[in-house]
């Protein structure tokens, strides 16, 4: 899951944490304020009443024995009603209560004051209630509207939270593109540091920089490395060939160690090419070549099968070649493509029999080109067929014949090309080799 | 013609100036770039031969300097890095080939050949072999008026052998000088035999090829 949905969801979910836990408390609180606020009032209105009594003030409301006063207003949403009790009966505490109240005939609920006083030795009780209706409506409002307000929030929030989030990553995400995914090889690393202002953020950068910078040092080192093997082995071999072409050229030996000599050039002519074939899928690996190409591969199949035309009339083999057209395949490099397929046609003469057949075909899919070269060859056997590219194996095969690096060296340029590469084989029968090159074909 | 070997491998050096020598070339050994410098400031070179890799100088500075210096000579770079950039730096930085270690001294001589044919514009770039006259610059043999049909690889094949006649060349030299290094290491210099055999037959429908002879177990000879 990614960091911004994780941050927004989490955000999303304390946040509605605590506005549930407000929504739920939200309605208590308010009634409790309301509550406040209308005991206050009955408080003082009763202390008015009182008031009004005491001085007798209030002749028109003539108290007689045993008669009670009940008084409200055209809503019903207030009334004073004043109650005698029997004189025996103990005064009551003045209390605050919510009771429904029969008003003018109806039973609404009302907050009620009930405060006992003594008039004129007889024992009375003032009641003063103000109707909780319009209140409680007025509290259901107040919560429905501000829990709307809190969830429309929230909403809000989540959309900018996601959006802070991916701003603030914008750093995080450039740094595994550029540095990372962007890198192929440490001698292209750029150590430009990638703006932010997030310290985690340049920890990383940093961090990654140092590790480029030690990797590039070894890469570095190891292509020197490279470099000064093949000039080291290369120089002693250069000097015994051109010795043993002087000694030929000078005449300068017996006739019966000429062919010693002779023998001794090719082996060393060997070793000199087992060393460049090494060199060059080291140098491959290493990105050491330029992609820099691209390359009409119709036309580069011609140019090898003409390169070889001597070596495929020798041999009297017939070659057939459909090759469909297609957009050029790039960028790459030329030589070595060139090197890769001129490998596998080779190794289709040359294993092949005398008047044997090669089938060359070049087929244009949707974003492919996919080459085959069959032969009418001797095959490979199955158990080998896995280690036909494998530089470390093939040393070692069962019948003690080496195949060459021709053909490590053709899937070290494939991989360099990102070519898919496979080889189905039998024995006696011949063997087909299959490329697909990544090619992008457009509608004509 | 003079030569200058620039070459810190001094065995190395010392074949090359052997068989140079015998070529009747008149050879000047320098083993690091400062003697290098040096020599090719006093004196006239027709051929510097330049090792990129030496211990004292970068073969590129060291290339630059002498072409200004010595505008005349040609240049030959020789190197063990058989880097593409390297051989492109070298031509552009005006050296007139390259040769990547190890190489034929055969190899050697005919390039140095080559750059003084065309250095010297000679004119009869045609070499007469028996009947036949083989015109390098436009790549065609004929018998008499009659052109001959050759293949590329053929007609490289007989231009190499002219070029070192009367010398025996080695299958090896030859497949080195026709395949280059796009054969693999155990490639079947047999193929040689091939060529030969056609360039006979077809140059035998006109007439005799007893200059082409066969050094049994070793190689070919072209003799005049």
């Amino acid at each position: 899951m990614k960091l911004q949905v994780k941050l927004a969801i989490y955000n999303a979910l304390s946040k509605g944490i605590i506005i549930a836990a407000f929504g739920f408390l939200m309605p208590l609180i308010v009634e409790q304020v309301v509550y406040d606020h209308i005991d206050k009032r009955l408080i003082a209105r009763s202390d008015r009443v009182l008031k009004i009594i005491s001085r007798g003030g209030i002749n028109e409301i003539i108290l007689e024995q045993d008669c009670s006063f009940e008084s409200y207003n055209i809503l019903k949403e207030e009334f004073v009603s004043i109650v005698p009790l029997s004189n025996d009966a103990i005064a009551p505490e003045t209390f605050i209560t919510n009771e429904e109240w029969d008003v003018g005939g109806d039973r609404l609920n009302h907050r009620i004051i009930r405060q006992a006083f003594v008039y004129d030795n007889q024992l009375y009780q003032l009641n003063i209630g103000e109707g909780l209706g319009t209140i409680d409506q007025l509290n259901r409002i107040i919560v429905q509207f501000s829990l709307t307000l809190m969830i429309l929030f929230i909403i809000i929030s989540v959309f900018i939270d996601i959006g802070f989030a991916r701003l603030m990553l914008r750093p995080f995400n450039k740094i595994v593109k550029e540095k990372l995914q962007l890198t192929r090889n440490p001698a292209s690393y750029n150590f430009e540091t990638i703006k932010t202002t997030t310290y985690e953020f340049s920890y990383l950068d940093r961090s990654i920089n140092e590790l480029m910078r030690k990797t590039r040092q070894a890469f570095l080192i190891e292509k020197e490395f490279i470099a000064n093997v093949a000039h080291e082995l290369l120089t002693p071999i250069s000097i015994l060939q051109n010795r043993l072409e002087n000694m030929i050229i000078g005449n300068e030996v017996p006739v019966e160690f000429e062919n010693k000599i002779l023998e001794s050039q090719k082996t060393l002519s060997r070793l000199s090419k087992i060393i460049k074939a090494l060199l060059m899928i080291s140098k491959i690996e290493n990105d050491q070549y330029l992609k820099q190409e691209t390359v009409h591969l119709p036309t580069l199949v011609e140019e090898i099968i003409a390169e070889l035309e001597e070596l495929i009339e020798e041999k009297n083999i017939i070659v057939e070649k459909v090759l469909e057209e297609t957009r050029d395949f790039g960028p790459c490099n030329k030589s070595l493509l060139f090197t890769m397929i001129f490998n596998l046609v080779n190794n289709a003469i040359r294993y092949n029999n005398i008047g044997g057949k090669i089938c060359i075909r070049g087929k244009a899919g949707i974003d492919t080109y996919i080459i085959e070269i069959e032969d009418t060859g001797i095959g490979i056997e199955e158990n080998q067929l896995e280690n036909i590219f494998d530089r470390f194996k093939r040393f070692n095969p069962k019948d003690g014949q080496g195949y060459g690096l021709g053909l490590p060296i053709v899937k070290t340029i494939a991989d360099f090309h990102r070519i898919g590469i496979r080889m189905v084989s039998k024995v006696m029968k011949g063997s087909t080799v299959i490329l697909t090159l990544p090619v992008i074909q457009k509608a004509k | 013609m003079n030569v200058l070997i620039v070459e810190d491998e001094k065995s190395l050096s010392h074949e090359m100036e052997i068989f140079l020598t015998k070529q009747g070339y008149n050879c000047d050994v320098a083993f690091n770039g400062k003697s290098a410098s040096e020599k090719i400031f006093v004196n006239a070179y027709d051929f510097v031969l330049l090792d990129i890799g030496l211990p004292d100088y970068s073969g590129f500075d060291l290339l630059k300097e002498a072409r200004e210096a010595s505008r005349d000579a040609a240049f030959i770079i020789l190197t063990a890095r058989s880097e593409t950039d390297d051989k492109i730096k070298g031509l552009d930085l005006g050296a007139d080939d390259y040769l990547a270690k190890p190489f034929s001294l055969l190899e050697l001589h005919s390039r140095m050949q080559a750059i003084t044919r065309r250095k010297h514009g000679l004119t009869t770039n045609t070499i007469q072999i028996g009947d036949f006259l083989v015109d390098i610059n436009n790549r065609t043999i004929h018998y008499k008026t009659q052109p001959v049909n050759l293949t590329r690889k053929e007609f490289d094949l007989l231009h190499y052998l002219a070029l070192h006649k009367n010398r025996v060349l080695t299958r090896m030299q030859l497949t080195e000088h026709i395949w280059g290094d796009v054969m693999e290491e155990d490639y079947d210099s047999n193929y040689i035999d091939v060529h030969i055999k056609n360039l006979r037959k077809k140059l035998g429908a006109f007439a005799a090829t007893d200059w082409l002879e066969t050094v049994r177990g070793i190689g070919y000879r072209l003799n005049q």
